[in-house]
């Protein structure tokens, strides 16, 4: 079998533009997977029990259900409700968002029910609100101490993105099929493909071992 | 300046306070004894809704403690000081001082610093300004956990075994403090097992026992005179094993 360095060269642009697209999803969706999970996971914590059981259902449903399925849920679920087409790029952050959400709503509940008990309290007992307690005393405690999952979060989320060429976006996955239909070079290509991905990784996790070396100083 | 009538607290199954009341005046120091599982520090996080009574009522500098707003008015005028201290890990010890005022009483970073100062230098800790609770030793926590409850300028202010979780050579430094505070008029009620403290400085002691409380009286009452047999065998348990007799 012949090994063709020579295609992997001339495609590198074409994969590299797809890993750029691959980094923006992940971090769009994290970013809001972030936002919606830190409201979920607070949510399951909740003192009113349908706030509790709603996010119950919403972190059930998704960590039940395949990211290939909820994708092809959103990208063809979203048209018939609104009734027109929706962009593959707004369905695979919606999905993918929705998706990360959900995990990183456990992360932050098991973070929170870390936090020494005594630290509300406290914080009660100085006469601020719940909500300020949560802010200026749980939350940045509990930060510290899910860095670590969050990071693994942000790695499986930039792997999984690779489902959303299913719909045709076209990200790093996406790209490497398009380039192998050009030129045949299966082999070549998915090799240049997972290199990309092993190295976007990598970079991830050395990042999380920085940022939790920093953090445990204090 | 306290008032609590009927005071009850269940537990699931278990019955932890059976209906206590009891009325404790401005500047008086009420020392609350009693074996573990009496119900003497449910009864203090009652005070300020820390826990939530079963039924009962409790009125605080003439606030009646019911609705959320209520609960939060009574906590900025009742300074808790507990027995794992609980400071806050991740901000300085003059942060932790300056947080409350700075959020719930609206005070500016310059005048809350100001104070916090103040109160570290009078609990003997003015150089530890900048370091982090785990850079100290158990009794100068307590002592900023003090300095912190007081940040508020509580008009009240409640210990919970604050010096239960202490190495003995630490549990003076505390108690000094607790004693400046009390010599300066503040009204407390402190649960503890120091005997001597609870003689030296206490106005009231208070028996508790199966959440209730037995007796109550002067600390030469209780120590000296207690009239209910089961005064006199808690006290006989304790007081042979105090090096404070």
């Amino acid at each position: 079998m012949n090994f063709d360095f020579d295609v992997i060269a001339r495609s590198l642009p074409l994969l590299l533009a797809g890993a750029l697209v691959t980094v923006q999803i992940t971090a769009l969706s994290v970013g809001f997977g972030l936002l919606i999970g830190m409201f979920a996971g607070i949510a399951r914590l909740s003192s009113i029990k349908p706030v509790r059981v709603l996010a119950a259902v919403y972190v059930d449903f998704i960590r039940g259900t395949p990211l290939l399925v909820q994708i092809f849920l959103i990208y063809f679920a979203i048209p018939l409700v609104i009734g027109q087409r929706v962009d593959p790029f707004v369905a695979a952050i919606t999905a993918c968002s929705i998706n990360s959400g959900a995990y990183v709503a456990e992360i932050f509940r098991s973070g929170i029910q870390s936090i020494d008990k005594g630290q509300m309290e406290a914080g009660r007992s100085l006469g601020m609100s719940w909500v300020q307690t949560m802010r200026y005393i749980i939350m940045p405690q509990a930060f510290k101490r899910i860095i670590p999952p969050l990071g693994n979060e942000f790695i499986a989320m930039l792997k999984d993105s690779s489902l959303v060429s299913v719909i045709g976006f076209e990200e790093l996955t996406r790209r490497g099929q398009l380039v192998i239909a050009r030129t045949y070079a299966s082999f070549e290509i998915w090799l240049a493909v997972a290199f990309i991905y092993l190295l976007m990784t990598f970079t991830i996790s050395r990042a999380v071992d920085y940022l939790e070396r920093r953090y445990r100083i204090k | 300046m306290i008032k609590i009538r009927n005071l009850r607290k269940q537990f699931g199954e278990l019955e932890v306070l059976k209906g206590v009341s009891v009325d404790i005046a401005e500047r008086e120091v009420v020392v609350v004894i009693g074996p573990s599982g009496s119900g003497k520090s449910t009864f203090l996080r009652c005070i300020n809704y820390l826990e939530e009574p079963t039924s009962g009522e409790i009125e605080v500098d003439g606030i009646a403690l019911a609705n959320d707003a209520s609960i939060n008015q009574v906590r900025m005028e009742v300074g808790m000081v507990f027995q794992r201290f609980n400071l806050f890990p991740h901000m300085t010890v003059l942060e932790n001082i300056m947080l409350a005022p700075m959020k719930v009483r609206r005070m500016n970073r310059t005048e809350a610093e100001q104070r916090a100062r103040e109160l570290l230098a009078k609990v003997g800790l003015a150089e530890k300004a900048a370091a982090y609770p785990e850079q100290l030793s158990g009794g100068q926590q307590q002592r900023v956990a003090i300095a912190r409850a007081l940040a508020m300028r509580p008009k009240v202010m409640l210990f919970d075994e604050p010096t239960s979780a202490l190495d003995p050579e630490m549990i003076k430094e505390v108690l000094e403090v607790m004693m400046s505070l009390a010599k300066e008029g503040m009204t407390m009620v402190v649960v503890t097992h120091e005997m001597g403290f609870a003689r030296e400085v206490g106005d009231r002691v208070l028996f508790m026992d199966e959440g209730r409380i037995v007796e109550q009286g002067t600390p030469e009452d209780i120590f000296s005179r207690a009239k209910e047999e089961r005064t006199k065998l808690f006290l006989s348990k304790i007081l042979l094993l105090s090096p404070t007799e």
